[in-house]
């Protein structure tokens, strides 16, 4: 397979999860290389509910440039879900469940 | 105080593009004053897949086994999961009120209770022993037989949802996308367990009779008179805008 320029180095990660309530979170990812690694393009799927709809594009740049580990993530989600923002079916820990997971 | 009038809309059968170009088009007109409160129902042909605001349409549908069906494939304007709306088996509803209409909780959750309750309302009236599931079901007898999706755009409440008249759980699964085979029996055998159908509870379908029951329980839930009407120059002309800029296209069909 031909590679890329740039993207070499970096990997694609995907993981899903259920939330307690039954919906399924899903996450794609490209994960920079190295002894850091961090979140250079992802995209959250699933059959969750969020008003408004748009939201989730902010919640995916809030979390590219995201490293890795499980605080960095749990504050980006907490800051997106501070929001005007309302999630149905999901909640912050569900959403660091699934990034994690992929990770 | 005189009860609310709203607008029953019966629409009939009508492609996947065409019935979510038409929910759209009057939730803007009930959300901008143009129409009234209004209650729609309809169904689907040729039959469609629905996927959810967020889903991934490639991850959730088997786009080649639809197109060989005769199966169209929509994204929807509403979060939730992969629906088959099987041409014949389904009544749809949809419900459009301005977000600020009177009693409607502004917190989403809290408004499925509300809204969904219209609809247990009606199967209780058919004889059914119904009741609300949260988040967003309702279950006759303890299985599910209907699903319902929310959004709130445009300045308005768009709640739209399934009324299964019967299950098709072969075909269903043969239409979406599934990990393995074995996964796919053991999905068939979860949704025999765990869905119904008015069909299978009441031996018949009859579709008038259920439209009725179902207008009875809003009309009674609500505080409201039901009085049939028409769709407007305004909504048809936006719903034909609405289909090429978002459901007949498939920028927005592949977003995700």
């Amino acid at each position: 397979m031909p590679t890329q320029p740039g993207t070499s180095n970096a990997d694609i990660r995907c993981g899903d999860y259920k939330a307690v309530g039954g919906k399924l979170l899903r996450v794609r990812m490209t994960v920079s290389a190295g002894s850091r690694p961090v979140i250079q393009a992802l995209r959250i799927t699933g059959d969750f509910f969020m008003h408004p709809e748009e939201a989730i594009e902010d919640l995916e740049q809030l979390l590219t440039g995201a490293p890795l580990d499980e605080a960095a993530l749990r504050a980006r989600v907490q800051t997106f879900f501070d929001g005007e923002v309302q999630v149905v079916g999901a909640d912050v820990d569900d959403f660091v469940a699934v990034l994690l997971k992929a990770a | 105080m005189a009860k609310q009038e709203w607008r029953l809309l019966l629409t009939g059968d009508m492609s996947a593009f065409d019935n979510m170009a038409l929910d759209e088009a009057v939730l803007r007109c009930v959300a901008a004053g143009a129409s009234p409160s209004t209650l729609r129902f309809y169904g689907w042909e040729p039959s469609a897949v629905s996927i959810g605001y967020f889903q991934g349409i490639e991850q959730e549908v088997d786009l080649d086994v639809c197109r060989e069906q005769g199966v169209d494939v929509i994204r929807r304007l509403t979060g939730g999961g992969a629906v088959f709306h099987e041409h014949g088996s389904e009544i749809t509803y949809s419900l459009a009120v301005k977000d600020d209409y009177p009693g409607i909780p502004k917190k989403v959750l809290d408004s499925y209770a509300l809204l969904c309750a219209g609809l247990v309302a009606g199967f209780r009236r058919l004889g059914l022993d119904a009741e609300f599931k949260p988040i967003n079901d309702i279950l006759v007898n303890g299985k599910k037989i209907s699903g319902n999706a929310q959004t709130r755009r445009f300045g308005g409440i768009l709640q739209h949802g399934t009324l299964l008249c019967d299950v098709n759980p072969h075909l269903m699964f043969s239409l979406l996308k599934v990990p393995s085979e074995k996964i796919r029996d053991k999905l068939i055998a979860g949704v025999e367990e765990r869905v119904t159908s008015i069909r299978r509870e009441m031996g018949t379908v009859d579709n008038a009779a259920v439209i009725q029951a179902m207008c009875a329980g809003f009309a009674e839930v609500l505080d409201i008179r039901l009085s049939p009407g028409t769709v407007s120059d305004e909504e048809l002309a936006l719903a034909e805008r609405v289909k090429e800029e978002r459901y007949a296209n498939p920028t927005w069909n592949f977003k995700r």
